[in-house]
């Protein structure tokens, strides 16, 4: 099998019905969770929506320039968009807007940017950078953690005021290594080493117990509320739902529920039923994602497209683990869904990412 | 150009598998969450997001025998304002001045205090109530609600009791009969949000309330007042502490009238009849005050009833056959007895007398002779017998209960006391119950006030019933003590209660209250007619009345007075 040029087939054109459909659903959603905040807050139901809006169509613009750029271009590009993201988020840890505790904003004017999301971006461009310039033999463990060293930095800076994100990009790390990697047997060891360092993390300080005590029995702690408030919305739902609209749950019950409990609130509205059928776009998107990585033209398009599939696939999992109460509550947004325009943006734009690899699948 | 190789793709796809896993894991979670916890989860939102607020239910009302209202409800309104929902706080302002008569500071603090509701006014006219609700403000909420009001203030105050802030009974039949009266309060439900605020598109729910049943008793409002007049007569004359009169039915325990002057406004139970200073009270002090003054002294307090209760003795004595009536006695004047002498009220003495005439004169040596005769385990066991050791049941709270020797204490002194009504306490609903029991032929009867009890429209819920017990007297033993009694009022120490063509039984009795140094007595009177036939019993009891306090001298009279007003009025003749 030749790489290089070869007859252009065109975007994958399910992956970016499925992205639309997303996007428009997602705003729908959003609307609908945020109005009654947007209304108590600043007086205008749609100010979450318009804002939403903005970095949407942003975005979409984003997407369609980017899925006609050279992914391999982008990736010679990788250590450039690397370092600004190291740049970038050094800088949010001086200069970074506070927001209910963390600091995870750059103001810049009437806009803010969340640094964190363009590390995901870049972090996934930046592997399959380093895997496809190894040595293919090299399958030691050595040159597999010399790998995961590079990501430190950026795990380090995100990880201090955003832990979830800096477990997700360890997570795409380690995804990606795996696929680049023949062997299995080091990665069981990687497993058990990971669990035992969130046991580890977990049992160390008593803060995070009282998280997992609050995981294990919400109502019982003032800190579950918001946790509660989501089992109440999501339970409340039933199997059809109350209708688009007519939750109660978001009139300030789940707080700032436009953000990471918003599934709590599709639950809600659309009941089991809607909420499956969320959760079944999102398994499409992972599918056609995997049916990329493994269709693509050589191993950079297969690791960008495996790299955005996990990243894809980890935050939407966490997320409704989260809002669910599988797992102890940790802040992660829920793609194309959740407000948050920084988001959205470097989301459409790995989308993007992915329809440049589609675009070089031989037809 | 590196190649994508199986491996590569067999990984991703294992990946992908993995993710494909947990999404379906998630999918289970979320149907437990969403079909076999639903029930669970929304009932907790429901309750979360629901506020509901009472609607009130009316009272029941007391009705008297011939169904007068003698307690009553009075629709009133709550008023209260709700902060997030003021559209227009000036007005509201002037509004709650003008309407409410409050300052205009105090209605600043309302309309500006921030909380889900603020209470500005309660127990408010309902034609203020409907005159703030044609205002149209918003954010000023007007609550039905009722006040109890007593159409006829202090009438029979001990009796009937009051009600508290949440119309809920304090005392009297109106906690006795809470649960007859109360109704079952309904609800309106709101669905609000997380601040309070009702959602209007989602309109509000009622639950509507179920009112309370009425209560018919079987005081009779005219007679109540009469004997209430007779009663305040007879205490402004004798400057007496107070005067309990008592009228019912012997044969079935009706009662058709409880006095009890001093008597209270029940539509201002909380403020003291005395001239104390409550400003310097204590909370307690005035707590106790307040206790004091709404007791019913014929069911909540003991006394030595005194000669009256020579009535017992002479049934005991009658029903052994330890005494006839033409057994002869002579007082001396006094008896001695182990090694005391208890005197006669006559010092000089009765001389010779049949056991009739001793009954007529309340000679004290005839009853202790009697009360000898049977010996204190005898005489115990009819204490017993007529019931005098258990409460009589009366449908009011708080009834005391008799106070007596163990029978193992009871030597011969004390049995010659205890035959004269002293050295012990009982109630006067007590005594009136036990004399009943014994003239109206030996049924032992419950005295009560509640009769039936029925809904708004007069239907019938429940007639109610009483326990009663035969045989405490033979009907030859009921015969002769009303016989006895008779002739006490016609010819004897009750003559004062005799009435020109009625027939009368009765006795008197002057008793003092302990300790016996303070010179303090209660004077009472036990009549009942016709004495064939009691259909009316009534008992008056004076306490510590200034100057004359023989009972034949102050308290027949009053007995008197009264049923020659009220026999023609209840068509009792003989």
């Amino acid at each position: 099998m030749a790489g290089g040029k070869k007859k252009e087939r065109g975007a994958d054109s399910f992956l970016i019905f499925l992205v639309l459909l997303l996007v428009a659903l997602g705003l729908i959603f959003l609307y609908s969770t945020s109005a009654y905040n947007g209304r108590v807050k600043f007086h205008d139901p749609a100010y979450y929506f318009k804002k939403q809006l903005f970095a949407t169509s942003l975005g979409l613009m984003g997407m369609y320039l980017v899925s006609f750029m050279d992914y391999h271009f982008l990736v010679k590009m990788a250590p450039f968009f690397y370092g600004i993201s190291l740049a970038l988020s050094l800088a949010v840890l001086l200069f970074g807007e506070e927001y209910n505790g963390s600091k995870r904003w750059l103001s810049l004017g009437p806009l803010s940017f969340q640094p964190s999301e363009f590390s995901k971006a870049a972090v996934i461009l930046l592997l399959a950078w380093v895997i496809i310039r190894g040595k293919e033999e090299n399958r030691g463990l050595l040159p597999m953690a010399g790998r995961m060293l590079l990501l430190l930095p950026v795990v380090g800076l995100v990880g201090t005021n955003n832990l979830s994100t800096a477990v997700i990009i360890l997570g795409i790390g380690v995804i990606l290594i795996f696929v680049s990697n023949p062997r299995y047997l080091p990665f069981v060891g990687i497993g058990g080493a990971g669990i035992l360092f969130l046991a580890l993390f977990l049992g160390t300080a008593s803060y995070r117990l009282e998280r997992l005590a609050i995981w294990r029995d919400p109502e019982a702690y003032e800190k579950g509320f918001q946790t509660i408030q989501g089992l109440y919305a999501i339970g409340s739902g039933g199997i059809f739902g109350k209708g688009l609209g007519s939750s109660l749950q978001k009139l300030g019950f789940v707080p700032e529920a436009q953000n990471d409990m918003i599934f709590s609130i599709i639950c809600e509205e659309t009941g089991l039923t809607g909420a499956c059928l969320v959760i079944l776009i999102f398994g499409f998107l992972i599918w056609r994602l995997m049916v990329m990585a493994t269709h693509a033209p050589d191993l950079c398009g297969s690791l960008i497209a495996a790299g955005i599939m996990a990243h894809m696939a980890l935050q939407v999992i966490l997320n409704i683990a989260v809002v669910t109460n599988t797992i102890p509550n940790t802040g992660i947004t829920l793609p194309f869904i959740s407000y948050g325009g920084t988001s959205v943006l470097f989301l459409l734009g790995e989308m993007g990412l992915a329809l440049s690899v589609s675009r070089q699948i031989k037809g | 150009m590196k190649k994508n190789r199986t491996y590569h793709k067999k990984k991703t796809v294992i990946v992908f598998l993995v993710f494909a896993a947990l999404l379906l894991g998630l999918m289970g979670r979320m149907f437990y969450l969403m079909a076999v916890r639903s029930e669970y989860y929304s009932q907790k939102a429901r309750e979360l997001h629901e506020r509901e607020r009472e609607i009130k239910a009316a009272r029941g009302r007391i009705l008297d025998c011939n169904g007068e209202v003698l307690a009553d409800n009075k629709p009133v309104c709550t008023i209260s304002v709700i902060h997030s929902q003021i559209t227009e706080p000036e007005k509201v302002k002037a509004m709650l001045v003008k309407e409410l008569g409050l300052s205009e500071e105090t209605a600043r603090k309302r309309v500006e205090t921030v909380s889900s509701i603020e209470r500005v006014k309660t127990n408010v006219e309902k034609a203020v109530g409907d005159r703030i609700r044609s205002y149209g403000l918003d954010g000023v909420k007007i609550d039905e609600d009722y006040k109890r009001t007593y159409p006829y203030d202090e009438l029979a105050s001990k009796v009937l009791g009051f009600t508290g802030g949440d119309n809920q009974g304090i005392v009297g039949l109106e906690v006795m009969y809470e649960e007859v009266l109360r109704g079952i309060n309904g609800k309106i439900l709101t669905t609000t949000d997380a601040r309070g605020v009702e959602l209007s598109a989602l309109g509000e729910s009622r639950i509507e309330p179920v009112e309370g049943y009425d209560l018919q008793i079987s005081l009779d409002k005219n007679i109540q007042m009469y004997a209430q007049q007779a009663a305040r007569k007879v205490m402004e004359e004798k400057e007496a502490q107070g005067v309990s009169i008592l009228l019912m039915n012997p044969q079935n325990g009706e009662i058709y009238a409880n006095v009890n002057v001093p008597e209270y406004d029940l539509n201002d139970p909380f403020t003291l009849l005395t001239d104390a200073d409550t400003s310097r009270m204590t909370e307690e002090e005035y707590q106790d005050a307040c206790n004091q003054m709404w007791r019913n002294p014929t069911i909540n307090d003991t006394y030595e009833p005194g000669s009256t209760f020579k009535i017992i003795t002479m049934a005991a004595g009658l029903s052994q056959g330890v005494v006839d009536l033409d057994d002869q006695f002579q007082c001396p004047g006094y008896k001695i007895v182990e090694d005391r002498r208890i005197h006669c009220h006559k010092r000089t003495g009765h001389g010779a007398e049949n056991f009739v005439q001793g009954a007529m004169n309340s000679c004290n040596p005839v009853f202790i002779e009697v009360g000898l005769r049977l010996g204190a385990e005898t005489y115990y066991d009819y204490f017993r017998k007529f019931g005098l050791m258990e409460k009589t049941g009366i449908d009011l709270p708080g009834e005391a209960g008799t106070i007596m020797h163990k029978k193992e204490d009871i030597g011969q002194v004390e049995l010659a006391t205890i035959s004269f009504g002293q050295s012990f306490q009982i109630t006067p609903i007590q005594l009136a119950t036990a004399v009943s029991s014994i003239v109206n032929g030996g049924k032992r009867v419950t005295p009560h006030f509640g009769v039936r009890v029925t809904d708004s429209q007069g239907n019938l819920v429940e007639e109610l019933e009483y326990k009663s017990r035969e045989g405490i007297v033979s009907s030859q033993v009921s015969e002769e003590v009303r016989y006895i009694l008779e002739k006490v009022v016609a010819e004897g120490s009750g003559k004062n209660a005799a009435i020109e063509g009625r027939t009368i039984g009765g006795k008197t009795a002057t008793s003092q209250t302990l300790p016996r140094s303070e010179n303090r007595y209660i004077s009472s009177f036990l009549g009942f007619t016709p004495a064939e036939n009691p259909q009316i019993l009534g008992m008056v009891v004076i306490y510590d009345p200034q100057g004359v306090y023989y009972g034949g001298t102050i308290a027949a009279p009053v007995l008197k007075d009264i049923y020659e007003n009220i026999l023609p009025y209840m068509g009792i003749e003989g």
